[in-house]
């Protein structure tokens, strides 16, 4: 047997599980969002131009959902990080000698976004949840958090606190990689701690501080588990992301050359930010 | 003892962080042990007289609810979801690792697959399910769940081969091996302990999902995830809330359980996903 055919069935499980999984969704994305299509004519979908883009793109609630997404996405991954960062450099020199700490930090990574969603159900809930208690308790008011105007920040806080500790644990790690003898060199110079840490830790750290933005804007993007559990997209839509607004269309409404549409913009997008920070991180790194 | 004052004021952070961070776990844990009395009288975190009538309620088996069905879906799609991403991955990170084939389009492509947000696959997925007759199936939703870790075990595996001397290949090759005998017989066997983070880190990455779960099944193969939230959807007479409480604990105990066991290895794991990625 050659190398050649070698390497080819080597490589046949993969290719054909993602030919089926991917390459084949991929194809009816792409042609069923050029299509007029129904759940009764699933089978024959009949060709109807761009109509669903420009439905998408003339539809407000499509607007509203990529903004929230791109404004979830943005806040959700400077505050996590901003956070990780200095959870991460100021808790080093307890780490260095307790370890376990990191195993407390990093508890709410391992919980499902979905599980985490429903606890605040619980956690937020007027009569029986514990923070709107201790906010009557010692303040003798608690905000609304689910109300219109205060949804936002209360799903940006609930994303940030989860995922908080994958920022702080990469920055533990980047933190961790500085060579010693550059501290012990900045020691001996006499420097303070903050210009050790602004002049050469955090420059040290620049290129593991931008993959953690780039993976927390991404996975903040495309949010869906928390939020849903916890508002359903309410109220109003107002919590509606983009992963939500194609679910939203597809299930309940059932605008499936619309969802369709809404997925390969998406794709479109997702494709070409990873290409972007790709190149970016790449640069970064040389 | 000067040591413990100097770090004090760390300790109060790592305290602080820790509380604010695991809040809504200790929150839901105190009401989950609560009688319904209590729910309503003092929500806070002090549990007065604990009681195990919630758990109980939890594991009675109803009509509209059967926790003990929503785990066995979830430990069998998650099982497939953690074991064929390593058979899949295995074979073709040897080829990339050791010849380079794949590594300039499979590889970047399938690891990239992490960031992009899968809901763009759901609903031709959902629509080919109909068809197969793969909708409200373990397997439907495991075959899922493998896209889901396939990143992740590639990344890993290759590396992991990567990491097997070179002259151990070589010397099996002069003894006469083929690839299939390298493969099983040298490789595979040092790679065991990759093996098994990856199936850990897949297990709980797949037990932990929703969106599929939500939208693949219905009732015959709702997973742990999706059934803990329909305890949240009131069947007549309001959500009860110390039942709510206590299958999240449930739903939540088997990762946290592998998490705990295995923190250091996932943490590295969890990273080496990202960075590459």
């Amino acid at each position: 047997m050659t190398i050649r055919s070698e390497n080819r069935i080597l490589a046949t499980p993969l290719v054909l599980f993602l030919l089926l999984m991917l390459g084949f969704p991929t194809v009816v994305d792409i042609v069923y969002s050029l299509s007029q299509v129904s759940f009764e004519t699933l089978r024959a979908p009949s060709f109807n131009g761009g109509m669903n883009f420009v439905a998408v793109m003339k539809d407000d609630e499509f607007w509203s959902a990529l903004l929230f997404s791109l404004r979830f996405g943005v806040t959700t991954a400077l505050a996590e990080c901003l956070l990780g960062l200095f959870l991460a450099v100021h808790l080093a020199p307890l780490i260095r000698r307790n370890s376990w700490i990191i195993a407390v930090i990093i508890m709410p990574m391992i919980i499902a976004p979905a599980m985490m969603g429903l606890m605040y159900r619980l956690v937020l809930h007027e009569f029986v949840g514990s923070l709107p208690y201790y906010f009557y308790l010692w303040l003798g008011d608690s905000p609304a958090f689910l109300s219109r105007d205060n949804v936002f920040w209360t799903v940006f806080a609930i994303e940030t606190l989860q995922w908080t500790p994958f920022a702080f644990l990469l920055f533990h790690m980047a933190y961790e990689a500085v060579p010693g003898d550059l501290r012990e060199a900045a020691a001996v110079d006499g420097t303070t701690p903050w210009r050790l840490f602004r002049h050469i830790e955090l420059p040290l750290m620049a290129p593991t501080i931008a993959v953690a933005l780039f993976v927390r804007f991404i996975d903040g993007f495309r949010v869906f588990d928390n939020i849903f559990v916890l508002t359903g997209a309410g109220p109003g839509g107002s919590t509606t992301s983009l992963s939500i607004y194609i679910y939203m269309s597809f299930f309940r409404s059932g605008e499936i050359g619309k969802a369709l549409a809404a997925s390969v913009i998406l794709f479109i997008v997702a494709f070409g930010l990873l290409a972007l920070g790709g190149r970016y991180l790449r640069r970064v790194r040389a | 003892m000067n040591r413990f004052l100097s770090d004090l004021p760390r300790w109060i952070v790592f305290g602080i962080a820790a509380f604010v961070l695991n809040f809504p776990v200790l929150s839901t844990l105190a009401t989950s042990f609560k009688t319904n009395a209590e729910i309503s009288r003092s929500p806070g975190l002090w549990v007065s007289a604990p009681t195990l009538e919630h758990y109980r309620a939890v594991l009675e088996v109803s009509e509209r609810l059967n926790v003990f069905g929503y785990l066995a879906n979830s430990v069998q799609a998650s099982l497939i979801g953690s074991i064929l991403p390593i058979v899949l991955c295995f074979p073709i990170a040897y080829a990339i690792a050791r010849r380079g084939y794949g590594a300039a389009l499979m590889f970047p492509m399938v690891v990239n697959l992490r960031a992009m947000p899968l809901i763009i696959f759901a609903i031709p997925i959902y629509m080919m399910y109909q068809t197969a007759g793969l909708l409200d199936s373990s397997l439907g939703l495991g075959l899922v769940l493998t896209v889901v870790n396939l990143p992740l075990a590639l990344l890993l595996l290759v590396n992991a081969v990567n990491e097997v001397p070179y002259e151990l290949d070589e010397a099996s090759r002069m003894d006469g091996a083929g690839v299939g005998a390298i493969l099983f017989r040298v490789i595979l066997p040092i790679c065991r302990p990759a093996f098994a983070t990856v199936f850990i880190f897949s297990f709980i990455t797949a037990w932990n999902e929703f969106l599929f779960g939500l939208m693949l099944t219905t009732t015959e193969a709702v997973p742990m995830t999706v059934g803990a939230s329909f305890f949240f959807s009131s069947g007549g007479g309001g959500v009860q809330w110390g039942v709510a409480a206590a299958v999240i604990v449930v739903a939540a105990l088997p990762p946290v359980a592998l998490g705990v066991l295995m923190y250091k290895h996932i943490s590295r794991s969890m990273i080496t996903g990202s960075v590459k990625g």
